[in-house]
């Protein structure tokens, strides 16, 4: 069984996805990496997917590792920050 | 006693100034980022910044709050950073910093804006002068490969 994981696109990830979210789905109770792979197989160009490669994954609260597994509720994709 | 936003207005350091401010603080430090019109050889019109306010707020929070752990509870700490598109020489961040003796509050005030650039979840879209605009690089928050 899939559970639907929308995700919240920032940054660099809004190019071209005016969107700025994307809906994967990954096997139920499913982790990071698996997120990982399925929006390595959602994203729509070479430079996205080569962004991926860096970027985080991130509840409202706390950025996630790769082992955790994927909360519920909305996620968030956050490419390398440069604030300030 | 700390104080983090984000914001879409024009940024204020006063307000800044008026939060780190007591009594007992013979010291108050103030950083003011800002637009700048050139960055590797490109010249720049405006910036556009792109971010995750709960999360920033969370993460702002922690770095304010490890920032009272390393210098003393009784420092008030501020951190605000602007949202939107903004024009050359507008003030993108401020953080300020009080405390008893100057020596904590250089080092305070530099620890917030130098974690916020490494942790917060914010992007920066720059504008050209050709027309053109670019997403800055920054640092990786994926803890794993």
């Amino acid at each position: 069984m899939n559970q639907s994981i929308n995700v919240r696109l920032f940054g660099a990830f809004r190019q071209g996805n005016p969107e700025s979210s994307l809906t994967v789905e990954i096997p139920a109770g499913g982790r990071v990496t698996d997120l990982r792979q399925a929006m390595d197989s959602a994203l729509p160009s070479d430079n996205a997917r080569s962004l991926l490669k860096a970027s985080a994954f991130a509840t409202d609260s706390a950025v996630l590792d790769d082992n955790d597994v994927v909360p519920d509720g909305e996620i968030s994709i956050l490419p390398p920050v440069c604030g300030g | 006693m700390i104080h983090v936003d984000i914001t879409e207005s024009v940024l204020d350091p006063l307000a800044a100034l008026e939060h780190c401010s007591s009594d007992a603080h013979g010291a108050a430090d103030l950083f003011i980022g800002r637009v700048r019109n050139l960055n590797d050889g490109r010249s720049v019109t405006a910036v556009s910044y792109d971010l995750h306010p709960q999360l920033c707020r969370n993460i702002f929070n922690e770095i304010c709050t490890e920032a009272l752990a390393q210098w003393g509870e009784a420092i008030n700490v501020y951190l605000v950073h602007r949202q939107g598109r903004l024009d050359v020489g507008e003030a993108s961040v401020i953080t300020a910093v009080s405390s008893g003796h100057r020596d904590d509050s250089f080092k305070a005030c530099r620890y917030l804006i130098e974690q916020m650039k490494v942790r917060a979840p914010i992007w920066k879209q720059e504008h050209y002068t050709d027309g053109d605009s670019e997403w800055i690089k920054g640092h990786a928050l994926r803890t794993s490969d």
